[in-house]
């Protein structure tokens, strides 16, 4: 008997520019059932998944090859869709308004990203 | 007193009486001369000068001087010598005749008499006294000698003496010297007084103004009393205008609250400090000050003022901000590459095979990486050159070059993101050449090429083209499926958005990638010939 990944059927954006990571979190996001929207590398096409997407969470890489993601952040924020950053920074690092937000400290194992993405999503099933 | 008797032509100091009491109005007159025109005068020698004029008046002397015990205690410095005195001067001492007052006197002679016997002293026949020394050479004969001691706390520390009166001194002369001699004393610490606090107030006001901060004063509730140059140079605002919460106008908008808030409770807390911006006038930019006030209490310890500095910790600042931004790039770089090798870990794992092979792939793979990261922090801009990319990666595996291999391409300088990808691409196809390829057959030639070229709607490429002949070929093109395909098929066009072939043809590999380049004004430009 399997039990029902939290994440199964869930539509998870991913924004990630470095190839290798974005493959990586795909994997583990499939390998949880997850539907992965994505991946796409530029804020440009995060922006334009982020509006034009039925999403359940979000995965952001913070650094966008020298662009910051946090307009996505807003956008998703914006149409209720939670979202977890993923990144190398130090809390201290991030503007003050994105300090609180859920962080994937990079390096990551899968399973840690799962988890907080999880958390991420209220929880709509029967105990 | 039978010393000071014996002592010739000399009325000793204890013998009465006074005569003509001195204390008749033009004594008094005198007197108030001397307090009154003390503080005006410019200099000791002036003051002195004044001193020695009315004393000549009142006593009727036909010259004098002022001195006072030097430091040795044991030697005497002129204050002034009277203006009759110096006029009466007929010698050719270049000293004298410029006026220079003497200084270092040896305490002798008659004159000496009236500090080491410490009273005042008439000597009317000193030509004959036993302490005689002589005059200095062009000093008028000297007929007639009154000297007076000068005491400061009852003790002697200087004295006068005035000359040849034309009748011989008498007491009443001597009278009326001793009364002055108060208030020369007084007089003369006075100004000394006076000369002190006044060089004390300027050093204090250059070491205000001098400081680089801007320093001023308020009393409570941060209503400024006075503020200094540097505030009115630094904000523009003059002191009138920065008085009372005036300066609040210097003060950026955001750190206003903070500026009024600086001053609640400052009845309890002793020091005061806050860091805000302040308008430079000259630039129309804020500034970072650090404002520190300090009270100032009275006897009581009752706060009656605030003197407070502001220091420019702007550039100071900026640094702290600059190393942060530093520390967290540095963290992001690190923590990202080790997230790529992790990737690349797994991945080199996956595709399988003996653990020596995956070893030596995961090595390799390692190794190219590292290079690009070395040159690329190696290097100001944190670009990497592609020729020394491509030449590296090639010199690394042992391939020479020679007739089979040709390496050509303008200078073209990659972003660190571009030549790490860019160098595991040469690295796996490099990998591949040496297994299988033109690197491996003695027919196989490679030639690696690229160019920048300038599309039609006005946008750069770089196209870069590997392309290997004379190999045989291969029953099933090992690369294929590996990590180096999916590295050039996938990986350059998903972040670099690069267009990439890559061909397993009869006589070897072909690869060319095409990446959107940006062109900056040194790159070199091939107009394509399709446009």
């Amino acid at each position: 008997m399997n039990r029902r990944s939290p994440l199964a059927d869930k539509r998870i954006l991913v924004v990630e520019d470095e190839y290798f990571i974005a493959r990586d979190l795909e994997r583990a996001l499939q390998a949880a059932d997850a539907i992965v929207v994505g991946p796409v590398a530029t804020l440009e096409q995060g922006l334009d998944l982020a509006e034009s997407q039925t999403l359940d969470a979000a995965v952001l890489d913070v650094d966008l090859a020298g662009e910051r993601a946090f307009e996505i952040a807003d956008r998703l924020s914006a149409r209720d869709v939670p979202w977890a950053f993923l990144t190398g920074y130090d809390e201290w690092a991030l503007p003050a308004p994105y300090r609180s937000a859920s962080i994937v400290a990079k390096p990551f194992q899968p399973d840690r990203i799962i988890r907080a993405i999880g958390a991420l999503i209220p929880d709509k099933g029967c105990a | 007193m039978t010393e000071l008797t014996s002592l010739q032509g000399q009325t000793p100091l204890s013998a009465p009486p006074l005569g003509p009491l001195p204390h008749d109005s033009h004594v008094l007159a005198g007197i108030n001369r001397i307090l009154q025109e003390a503080l005006r005068a410019s200099t000791e020698e002036e003051l002195g000068q004044l001193c020695l004029a009315v004393a000549e008046d009142l006593t009727g002397a036909a010259f004098s001087f002022f001195g006072e015990r030097g430091g040795s205690d044991d030697r005497l410095d002129h204050i002034a010598i009277s203006e009759r005195g110096w006029a009466a001067y007929t010698g050719n001492d270049p000293h004298f005749v410029k006026r220079e007052l003497p200084g270092g006197m040896k305490i002798h002679g008659i004159f000496g008499q009236v500090i080491l016997q410490d009273r005042s002293m008439i000597v009317n026949d000193p030509a004959n006294h036993p302490d005689r020394v002589g005059t200095p050479d062009g000093h008028p004969a000297l007929r007639n000698f009154l000297g007076v001691p000068l005491r400061r706390d009852g003790e002697t520390f200087a004295m006068f003496a005035l000359g040849n009166h034309p009748t011989g001194f008498t007491e009443r002369e001597r009278a009326i010297a001793e009364e002055l001699a108060p208030a020369i004393v007084q007089a003369l610490l006075r100004k000394r007084a006076e000369v002190a606090s006044r060089a004390s107030q300027r050093r204090l006001l250059s070491l205000i103004e001098g400081i680089p901060q801007l320093v001023w004063t308020a009393t409570q509730g941060g209503h400024w009393t006075w503020a200094s140059p540097q505030w009115v140079e630094m904000t523009g605002l003059s002191v009138e205008q920065s008085l009372g919460h005036g300066w609040l106008a210097a003060v950026h908008p955001d750190d206003r609250d903070a500026a009024r808030r600086f001053w609640e409770g400052a009845g309890e807390r002793g020091n005061l400090a806050m860091e805000g911006r302040l308008r430079h006038v000259q630039t129309g930019r804020y500034r970072w000050f650090k404002t520190r006030a300090t009270p100032v209490r009275d006897d009581h310890g009752t706060i009656v003022e605030w003197f407070g500095t502001s220091t420019d910790i702007d550039a100071l600042r900026r640094l702290r901000e600059r190393q942060e931004t530093l520390v967290a790039e540095l963290q992001h770089r690190v923590r990202n590459i080790l997230t790529i090798i992790r990737s690349i870990f797994t991945r080199t794992v996956d595709s399988g095979g003996p653990i020596d092979e995956i070893a030596d792939h995961f090595r390799g793979r390692l190794d190219s990486l590292a290079r690009t990261q070395l040159v690329a922090t190696q290097s100001r801009s944190g670009r990497v050159d592609l020729e020394n990319l491509i030449r590296d990666e090639l010199l690394g595996v042992g391939a020479i070059e020679d007739d089979r291999l040709s390496i050509q391409g303008p200078d073209v300088s990659l972003p660190a993101d571009t030549a790490e990808t860019m160098g595991l691409a040469i690295h796996e196809l490099t990998t591949n050449a040496l297994k299988y390829g033109a690197l491996r057959h003695p027919a196989g030639r490679l030639s690696i090429a690229w160019a920048i070229e300038l599309k039609s709607n006005s946008k750069c490429e770089l196209i870069v083209k590997w392309d290997e002949t004379g190999v045989p070929a291969m029953p099933v093109p090992p690369v294929r499926h590996g990590f180096g395909t999916e590295l050039i098929r996938e990986a350059l066009p998903y972040g670099l958005g690069a267009r990439t072939r890559l061909e397993f043809r009869g006589g070897g590999v072909l690869c060319v990638i095409t990446i959107p380049w940006i062109a900056d004004d040194a790159a070199p430009l091939n107009r394509s010939t399709e446009g």
